[in-house]
């Protein structure tokens, strides 16, 4: 199981139990703690649109990587005119290094549930599937469990919490591919189609699975909803930045230690990197953070001056980062920031999806520039070459993927720019990283 | 065969001299469509790229496009995997350098089409069976059948798309975009693109570079 990272006892906890220890499964004990209440207050005492009105007025938005108001969405969903509504909880969590989602799956099973159960009787749905990766075995157990256990309890299912009104919530293993995170792809894969992005609009809140309105979300976002409903929406606007109030569940990495946290959004970057950057912990002399990588495989390199940047939504993006996955990875002065980002680039053309030309070609075009920069074989104007067809992906791109596969490319040219000529001028690696051609020849060091 | 000497030049010469003096004429294509006849059926053509490689990806979205499922192919994916048995040579004639051979008569290599005809089928029915030949099942279906055989054979795919009624082009498109599926032949490790960036990005942070793990392979241009 993955590790918890120790935050300050001042940052509050929506999303992961206070207390580790105990079965998470068991429904009576979490019924003790408050679980199912909010469902109970929604279906008895509140309209499905004082539901929609509360998570509007909370100001959450998606955890996903975008950050969209989640209030819109529900808005579109609940008003578009279809007799059948899904909701899908996107707990594929796409980035191999982060475990963030999968986590909540396995420890606080009935929040996604409850969570799901309230989305779907604010925007009517009577089915709700929760897509998890195939090898998350774990996570996928203890949502049998929990789903059942919710369902013999009545809390869920065909008479839910006594009201004759009928909801159901199945899991739905998915795999095969990194792109099933992305909302649309991920319908796709639950129709059992070749997963590819598809034209927005219509949004999947308007025409998602098999043509109707759905209602995708993040199991992070849903998790969130039943605190709104018990606590309010005022109280849950108080907590983090104004602009996007609540938790996220952030996957550090860094030399001094590596883990989950549950952080306020809008806390300094700085704040969360010395969570796993060991400040005199441990006897290894500490060596000086180069560079830190916000959004995983397509995120962004940010030099150390930009740790004052908070963690939050416009301010990374901003910047050329994003919150994508919510990894967070510290790399020290033994890394290459070419190196890097040639692996990331890699990796995002490896992945995408094949259906467009920026995404078929203009990703892997990239990546070949970006591996001429880390051989030290640059061609001329390669450096202006990357810029240019950086923005040409952005500027044409069909879904977020290819877009955002362009920085770690354009953020290490922003800030990494001494780095970066070392390779193209003299051909040498500071870090002794990459091996550029030129000094192998010429004998140099 | 003529018997007067010089006829045939002559006959030759007579339909430049009537060419000549025609009208020439310059099509102001797109501006004025061209008149097609009725039947004309055109000849799909792939483009060549400036370094003389074909331009098509064998991407498969055309053949999912076409409505009268005229296109196949065959050759090798982006992602450098074996892709598919030859579709009939007047679709695609010009795919691929093989191709040339089956102009001229002779057979193709061909490792995915060998198997085409060597498989023992039964094993789909019952999975088809299972999953009550139902098209929305279909990566449900094709996992079943990579866990049967250890990957998905061609011949499966042909019998999943009789039987379920999917079109087989979409159902190889959907077959070879998962990374867990095997199509054609066994893999010796399908799905391992997750463990490969892991291991790249440890070796990256820890001052090893990001080789040899992921990164080693060829850049996806150069395959
Ligand atoms: C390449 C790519 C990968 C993504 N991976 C995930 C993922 O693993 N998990 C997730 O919840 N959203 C992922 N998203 C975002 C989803 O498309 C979508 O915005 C999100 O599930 C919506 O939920 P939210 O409103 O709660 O953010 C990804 C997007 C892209 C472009
Ligand atoms: S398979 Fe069809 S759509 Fe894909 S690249 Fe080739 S010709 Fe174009
Ligand atoms: S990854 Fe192919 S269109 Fe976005």
């Amino acid at each position: 199981m993955t590790n918890l990272l120790a935050t300050p006892s001042s940052w509050p906890r929506v999303l992961l139990p206070a207390t580790d220890g105990g079965d998470p499964t068991d429904l009576d004990s979490a019924i003790r703690t408050g679980a199912f209440e909010a469902l109970k207050t929604a279906v008895r005492a509140m309209t499905p649109s004082q539901v929609v009105t509360a998570v509007a007025g909370s100001g959450l938005r998606g955890r996903g990587g975008a950050g969209f108001p989640s209030g819109t969405k529900w808005r579109a969903a609940a008003s578009a005119p279809e007799a059948r509504r899904y909701v899908v909880a996107n707990g594929y969590g796409a980035d191999p290094a982060v475990q963030t989602d999968r986590t909540l799956l396995e420890r606080a099973p009935f929040a996604v549930i409850e969570g799901m159960a309230l989305a779907a009787y604010a925007i009517d749905a009577r089915q709700g599937f929760i897509a998890v990766r195939s090898d998350a075995e774990a996570a996928i157990r203890t949502l049998e469990a929990a789903i059942s256990a919710a369902e013999e309890t009545g809390l869920i299912g065909p008479d839910a919490v006594e009201t004759g009104w009928p909801v159901r919530i199945e899991i739905r293993p998915v795999q095969g591919a990194y792109m099933l995170g992305e909302e649309t792809v991920l319908l796709k894969a639950l129709e059992g189609k070749r997963g590819q992005p598809e034209q927005r609009p219509p949004h999947p809140a308007e025409q998602g699975l098999f043509g109707r309105p759905t209602l995708v979300h993040n199991v992070q976002t849903l998790a969130a909803v039943p605190w709104i409903v018990n606590h309010g929406a005022e109280a849950y606007a108080a907590i983090g930045s104004k602009a996007s109030p609540g938790t996220i569940l952030v996957q550090l990495r860094g030399p001094g230690g590596a883990g989950i946290a549950e952080v306020p959004i809008g806390t300094k970057l700085r704040d969360l990197v010395d969570l796993v950057h060991a400040r005199g912990r441990g006897s290894e002399p500490e060596r000086p953070i180069k560079a830190v990588l916000v959004g995983g495989p397509s995120g962004g390199f940010l030099p150390p001056d930009l740790l004052d940047t908070p963690y939050e939504y416009d301010a990374l993006r901003a910047v050329d980062a994003h919150i994508g996955s919510g990894s967070i990875v510290v790399a020290d002065d033994q890394a290459c920031i070419v190196d890097l980002a040639r692996l990331l680039t890699r990796f995002c053309a490896d992945q995408a999806c094949g259906k467009t030309i920026p995404c078929r070609i203009g990703t892997r075009r990239l990546s070949e520039i970006v591996d001429r920069m880390a051989a030290g074989t640059p061609r001329p104007g390669d450096a202006a070459l990357a810029l240019d067809l950086a923005s040409d992906i952005v500027g044409s791109a069909l879904c977020d993927h290819e877009r955002l596969a362009t920085l770690p490319t354009t953020s290490a040219m922003r800030y990494f720019r001494p780095e970066l000529d070392d390779h193209l001028l003299r051909s040498t690696c500071p870090a002794g990283v990459c091996h550029p051609i030129a000094v192998a020849l010429a004998g140099r060091a | 065969m003529s018997f007067v000497p010089g006829l045939g030049l002559v006959r030759g010469m007579a339909l430049t001299l009537r060419r000549f003096f025609e009208p020439k004429v310059t099509n102001l294509y797109p501006e004025v469509p061209a008149s097609i006849p009725p039947k004309f059926r055109g000849r799909l053509q792939l483009l060549y790229d400036e370094y003389g490689t074909l331009k098509c990806e064998t991407c498969f979205q055309c053949a999912q496009a076409c409505p009268v499922e005229c296109i196949d192919m065959g050759g090798v994916d982006t992602k450098g995997r074996y892709a598919i048995h030859w579709g009939p040579p007047e679709t695609y004639g010009e795919r691929r350098e093989e191709s040339a051979l089956r102009r001229a008569g002779r057979t193709v290599p061909d490792p995915v089409y060998e198997h085409f005809h060597g498989i023992d089928l039964h094993a789909v029915d019952e999975i088809l069976e299972g999953f009550d030949h139902d098209p929305k099942e279909l990566l449900g279906i094709l996992a079943a059948i990579q866990a049967e055989y250890g990957y998905v054979p061609v011949a499966a795919l042909k019998r999943v798309s009789q039987s379920t009624g999917a079109w087989y082009a979409m159902l190889y498109g959907t077959a070879t975009y998962y990374d867990h599926l095997a199509v054609g032949a066994p893999a010796a490790a399908p799905g391992r693109a997750d463990e490969a960036y892991l291991g790249a990005l440890d070796g990256a942070l820890s001052g090893r570079g990001a080789r040899p793990d992921a990164a080693d392979d060829a850049p996806a241009g150069e395959r």
